[in-house]
């Protein structure tokens, strides 16, 4: 198993151990070489003290082996010589004819001054020797070389000993470590499994299920309230979406309902060619109603993607509310309204003009279906954008509507009676919002609704158009 | 055979009306819930077409208002929404039937043929017994406000208690209605179940509503 298939507790306990195992082996090796160096300290100590005395030896008197061997016996833990500067031993505790230790190059070196060797093998004394020679001067003027030798066996089995002792425990502190920090890990990693097993129980489907926030106010409470509040986006857009769907059906399923209905009327037998004639009126209305809706639909699917096409191309102001008025002028004789048009002379905008009048005509409609009076048309430039407002001398929008007035399928009247489906100001602001621009509902102080939508009057500097792709990357309210 | 058929859009009740006057029903059409609650409270309809989406109250108000208001004409909600919780909602809050728009004719007579065939026996969505009530939706049984937490066997021998408030029942009767045929040890299931249901809905309020029918089985009392 590869290390990242290891669970926390595994790898957490793993990093704990090593880390421990490191520090352990630093604080093993250190002990070790500070007693070593200790030890071999205080065997100098003792060698260059023994080094004294023979020389104080050879000073008193010249050196006489008897006397060496009756002052400074050492035995088996150190020994003494006293050499000529050739080499000869003049004295030594060693035993006769044992020779020297020194090899010739320390001798020399010797004879200059003081002269150290380590893991010198001695005959006659236990484990490996530590050695000082220092040059002497007799009362006859002639130079010696005496040296002190001292077993290093004693340290060798100290160091010996504390090596075993760290060999054997650190393991074991190792282990009991590890089981330790299992457990730990363990304990630390409990709330995390809780909040897992919970948030593995929720399901969108029963709303306003959220993880338990742990008492304590730690990394685990601060990750489980944003998992939450993720929780709760996640389930307004599900609600958004599905309050869409529900209305979108309903409202695709209305006219449906009606064509089947007529239709199967119309076939029941003895059906007058006027009846017949009037079903057929009504099923059109229908498939107007359904064709409208699906057009509608299809220009708020692309604007959500962002896809909304605007092709820009100059048009005068005035030109523009003149060619949607025209359209609903019959409309409005009929129902004994007027529409008045009020627009900047020769004010030119850089605007999508077929969405744009679009977006107008549903504003006037809406204006003809629920407001009254006069049904007013103003375009005007005002710091580089270009200002369309409608407003009719109706009731105007109830209190609080307002706000979500260009939400989808969104009516004043939540029965849905008679006209149309509550995409049209939604679409105005879908294409507002393609434009660079937005619409608004401006509430003036007198009665009426008016309805604001502002947009850029030259396109090329705040919204390219070729930049309705990049829009999509925007992060959406 | 009179109909009531409540539904704001007009074409559509307009188109409903029609193709039911032809099969020689009356019918009368509320573009309102508020309309259809006093319609239906002065004129006693066979059927009621309810839609959902209505102005002012909803169909799921309505549906609730007319049963509280003791009308029990059969309804059959007929609405373009197909979730599955506004369906359950529907039939929870009254409704005998549930029909989707679009619709075929042959299907809403077949179906409002269907409701008035059963009659217009009280059928309330919740169940009360004095001061005793049972949501057979939302599995919740309280006394007087307070709730009372049963398990879903106590629940299901209350329920059969008060759809026959009053009646003297057998235990056959009782076993017949809350157990199934997988339950074999059929002795004295049902007197223990009681003796639950009495630590539970009476004893903690004083009250003793399931009275024993000596020889018989038991009976909920009515008048509380």
């Amino acid at each position: 198993m590869s290390p990242r298939r290891l669970s926390i507790r595994a790898r957490l306990t793993a990093a704990f151990v090593a880390a421990l195992a490191v520090v352990l082996a630093l604080a093993g090796l250190f002990v070790y070489l500070r007693t070593g160096s200790e030890l071999s300290g205080a065997i100098d100590d003792g060698l260059e003290v023994r080094a004294a005395d023979l020389a104080a030896l050879v000073a008193a008197g010249g050196p006489d082996s008897q006397e060496l061997t009756g002052t400074l016996f050492e035995g088996e833990e150190g020994f003494s010589e006293i050499l000529t500067t050739d080499g000869r031993v003049v004295a030594s505790t060693l035993g006769d004819g044992a020779g020297t230790a020194l090899d010739p190059a320390t001798l020399a070196q010797a004879t200059q001054g003081a002269a150290r060797l380590d893991g010198v093998e001695v005959p006659g004394l236990d484990g490996d020797a530590r050695i000082l020679a220092e040059p002497a001067n007799s009362p006859g003027g002639d130079t010696f070389v005496v040296v002190a030798g001292a077993s290093t066996g004693d340290r060798g089995e100290a160091l010996a000993g504390i090596a075993g002792a760290f060999l054997v425990g650190a393991p074991l502190a190792l282990a009991l470590a590890g089981m330790l920090g299992y457990l730990l890990a363990t304990r630390a990693l409990a709330p995390v499994e809780s909040l897992r097993r919970r948030a593995d129980a929720i399901t969108l489907e029963r709303s306003g299920e959220r993880l338990p926030l742990p008492e304590a106010e730690d990394e685990l409470h601060r990750l489980a309230e944003t998992l939450n509040a993720m929780l709760d986006r996640i389930e307004a857009s599900l609600e958004r979406e599905r309050v869409f769907v529900a209305d979108a059906s309903h409202e695709l399923r209305t006219p449906l309902a009606i064509l089947r209905a007529e239709l199967e009327l119309a076939r029941r037998p003895e059906r007058t060619p006027d009846e017949l004639r009037a079903a057929l009126a009504s099923a059109s209305e229908e498939v107007d109603r359904l064709s409208r809706l699906a057009e509608d639909l299809l220009v708020i699917a692309r604007a959500d993607q962002g896809r909304l096409p605007i092709k820009r191309e100059p048009v005068a102001l005035s030109e523009l509310l003149t060619r949607v008025s025209r359209r609903f002028a019959q409309r409005a004789r009929d129902a004994g309204r007027t529409i008045s048009i009020e627009a900047e002379p020769g004010a030119r905008a850089n605007v999508d003009v077929i969405r744009v009048e679009q977006a107008l005509g549903n504003l006037i409609d809406n204006a003809l279906r629920h407001g009254a009076g006069e049904v007013r048309l103003t375009a005007s430039r005002r710091d580089g954008l270009v200002r369309i407002e409608v407003s009719d001398g109706g009731p105007g929008f109830a209190a609080g509507f307002d706000a979500e007035a260009f939400e989808r399928f969104s009516r004043a009247d939540e029965g849905r009676t008679g006209g149309g489906a509550g995409l049209g100001l939604a679409i105005v602001k879908a294409i507002a919002d393609a434009h660079g621009g937005r619409a608004s509902v401006v509430r003036p102080d007198g009665t009426g609704a008016t309805v604001r939508v502002e947009l850029p009057l030259d396109g090329t500097a705040t919204e390219p158009h070729e930049g309705q792709s990049a829009r999509a990357s925007v992060p959406r309210r | 055979m009179r109909i009531l058929v409540v539904e704001d859009e007009e074409k559509m009740a307009g188109l409903i009306r029609r193709g039911l006057r032809e099969e020689g029903m009356a019918v009368d059409v509320a573009g309102r819930g508020e309309d259809a609650l006093w319609m239906a409270g002065s004129t006693e309809f066979d059927a009621i077409i309810l839609d959902l989406m209505l102005p002012g109250i909803d169909g799921f108000e309505t549906c609730r208002r007319l049963r509280d208001d003791g009308v029990w004409a059969p309804i059959l909600m007929l609405t373009a929404r197909d979730a599955v919780e506004d369906r359950v909602a529907g039939l929870d809050h009254g409704a005998d039937d549930y029909l989707l728009k679009p619709f075929s004719f042959a299907e809403l007579l077949a179906r409002l043929r269907a409701l008035v065939r059963r009659g217009r026996g009280e059928r309330p969505a919740v169940l009360e017994v004095g001061d005793l009530r049972l949501d057979p939706a939302t599995h919740r049984v309280s006394r007087d406000g307070t709730e009372i937490s049963l398990s879903a066997k106590e629940f299901a021998l209350l329920e059969v208690f008060m759809r026959h408030p009053g009646e003297a029942i057998s235990r056959f009767q009782l076993l017949e209605h809350a157990w199934d045929y997988d339950y074999e040890n059929r002795s004295n299931v049902v007197d223990v179940y009681v003796r639950y249901l009495r630590e539970k809905i009476d004893r903690p309020f004083g009250t003793k509503s399931i009275e024993t029918v000596r020889g018989v089985g038991y009976r909920l009392r009515k008048d509380e």
